[in-house]
């Protein structure tokens, strides 16, 4: 407990350090109505947020980032399996992986777009396609590595090909599908902004967009933070349960 | 009468980029159901290779292993193994679980699954730590769990390699004395590797020294008529372990 204790203050006083700093900078260092102190920023959260459209651009964002990775992954594990336990799939299909995982999905908005409008489907498309590819070589290379006697001690216990891949060599992989996903979701984060930058009607890139055109600083600066505080604690939620599936068996995570 | 385990003028010979390796050649061995034989070796000399093709896990290049009868084709519940690592029991399972790992491929009830594997547990002296994962347990309590899981299967025999060779002396000495004793009382067939000759003397009902690699072979083999306890500092068992000593003494300094 102690030292969860001492986790959660670190947390606080670094926050709040940065804070102070970011407040001395912007009154000592570069006085300009382009760098606000956080002060006038935090008021103008507070605005936005009683009106209800911090939320809704959040959540538009959000939303999108949670669709398109949760399909991004229901299609990137099952590839991922399928590359790690069959040679002619890996033959056949690791060529894709590392074709793809070169073209960013920053890349893909114009295709997406054309493809998709700029409605929904197109960002989804987008966090999808950026997601696959990280979970797919994290996931093949999580079967890659469950070790020789593990199979060997199933087979030994006269466990059949298919209770070996269920029973040994999935639960092995899972430590290694959700570090893939953890990465696959800090791309999401990149990709959702980029996307909603360039063509969207909400969303906190649209938020950044708009703010950029009426120079409302202080509202670029709100964008930015929720932007860091959704990272770090959709990657907290990772950590959780990186931990609770396989921190127990492997302490290094 | 057809011997329990045959081993048929096997060898092995692995091919690989650098060339063709002959791990073991011509090698001859029946074991009789319910003795304890130790294959006793130098590193290199290709006794785990003899395993892996009794395990299953290789194809010998030439001769014929049987088992009651019948050849030897691939792994299969009939012979249980005990790895020399640890890595072998899965980290997500509880050390009941992993036990019971056998019981549940074949189907069989949660309720009767626990009840053997606590038996299994208590055998091996860990009553009361069926709910902790590997990682919470010792080098010598894993071992311990690798041969209730081995055992709770109910094989045909048993096939360990080098399963204390990972543990300090202490923790090493005190396994020996436990698997001698759960081998006393049920009696399995076991064939087990270690290069450790004061191990091989403590445990077995036959020592099997083996030839330098490569092309491993059996060179001898030494009946050890002591009961069980083993008394390691009678002058009885000082007359095997000389014996024994030996025969892998020459195979260690082979121009001496």
């Amino acid at each position: 407990m102690h030292s969860r204790a001492a986790t959660i203050i670190g947390y606080v006083l670094g926050f709040a350090l940065l804070f102070v700093i970011w407040h001395l900078a912007s009154r000592y260092l570069v006085s300009s109505v382009l760098f606000p102190s956080p002060f006038p920023v935090f008021e103008r959260g507070w605005v936005l947020l009683e009106e209800g459209l911090l939320q809704e651009s959040v959540w538009a964002s959000m939303r999108r980032i949670i669709q398109g990775f949760l399909l991004g992954s229901a299609i990137g594990i099952p590839i991922g399996l399928a590359i790690g336990s069959f040679r002619p799939v890996r033959l056949l299909l690791e060529p894709w992986t590392e074709f793809f995982r070169f073209i960013p999905a920053v890349a893909m908005i114009t295709v997406a777009v054309i493809w998709f409008g700029i409605g929904e489907e197109s960002k989804i498309f987008l966090i999808a396609y950026t997601t696959v590819f990280v979970v797919v070589i994290a996931t093949a290379a999580g079967v890659g590595a469950v070790g020789k006697d593990k199979v060997r001690a199933a087979q030994c216990l006269g466990a059949n090909k298919f209770q070996v891949f269920a029973l040994v060599a999935l639960p092995a992989t899972v430590p290694y599908i959700l570090t893939g996903m953890r990465l696959a979701m800090a791309n999401a984060f990149v990709t959702i902004v980029a996307a909603e930058l360039v063509a969207s009607n909400d969303g906190l890139g649209k938020m950044l967009w708009d703010a950029r055109l009426f120079m409302q600083v202080e509202d670029i600066f709100v964008a930015l933070i929720s932007l860091g505080l959704l990272g770090f604690a959709t990657d907290r939620v990772f950590r959780l349960l990186i931990r609770a599936f396989a921190g127990r068996f492997n302490p290094t995570m | 009468m057809v011997a329990f385990v045959e081993l048929d003028g096997v060898g092995m010979t692995f091919r690989g980029r650098t060339g063709a390796y002959e791990a073991v050649r011509d090698f001859n061995l029946e074991l009789s159901e319910g003795e304890f034989f130790c294959l006793l070796g130098t590193s290199g000399c290709g006794k785990t290779t003899v395993m892996n093709m009794l395990a299953g896990f290789d194809t010998p290049t030439s001769g014929q292993i049987r088992l009651e009868g019948k050849p030897v084709r691939g792994p299969g519940a009939d012979r249980g193994v005990v790895f020399q690592g640890h890595d072998s029991l899965y980290d997500w399972l509880t050390a009941r679980d992993n036990i019971a790992f056998g019981l549940r491929l074949r189907g069989m009830g949660r309720g009767e699954r626990r009840a053997i594997a606590d038996r299994f547990l208590n055998m091996v002296g860990l009553k009361g730590q069926g709910d902790k994962h590997p990682s919470e347990l010792s080098g010598g309590m894993k071992q311990r769990i690798q041969i209730a899981r081995a055992l709770a299967n109910d094989p045909r025999m048993l096939l360990m390699d080098e399963p204390f060779g990972a543990l300090d002396a202490m923790t090493r000495a005190v396994l020996q004395g436990e698997l001698s004793r759960i081998w006393s009382e049920n009696r399995k067939t076991v064939l087990f590797i270690t290069h450790d000759i004061e191990e091989a003397c403590a445990l077995a009902t036959r020592v099997g020294v083996m030839k330098r690699g490569p092309g491993g072979t059996l060179k001898a083999v030494v009946p050890i008529d002591l009961p069980f306890p083993r008394e390691r500092t009678s002058d009885a068992f000082m007359a095997s372990f000389r014996q024994v000593h030996e025969l892998i003494h020459a195979e260690i300094h082979p121009h001496a």
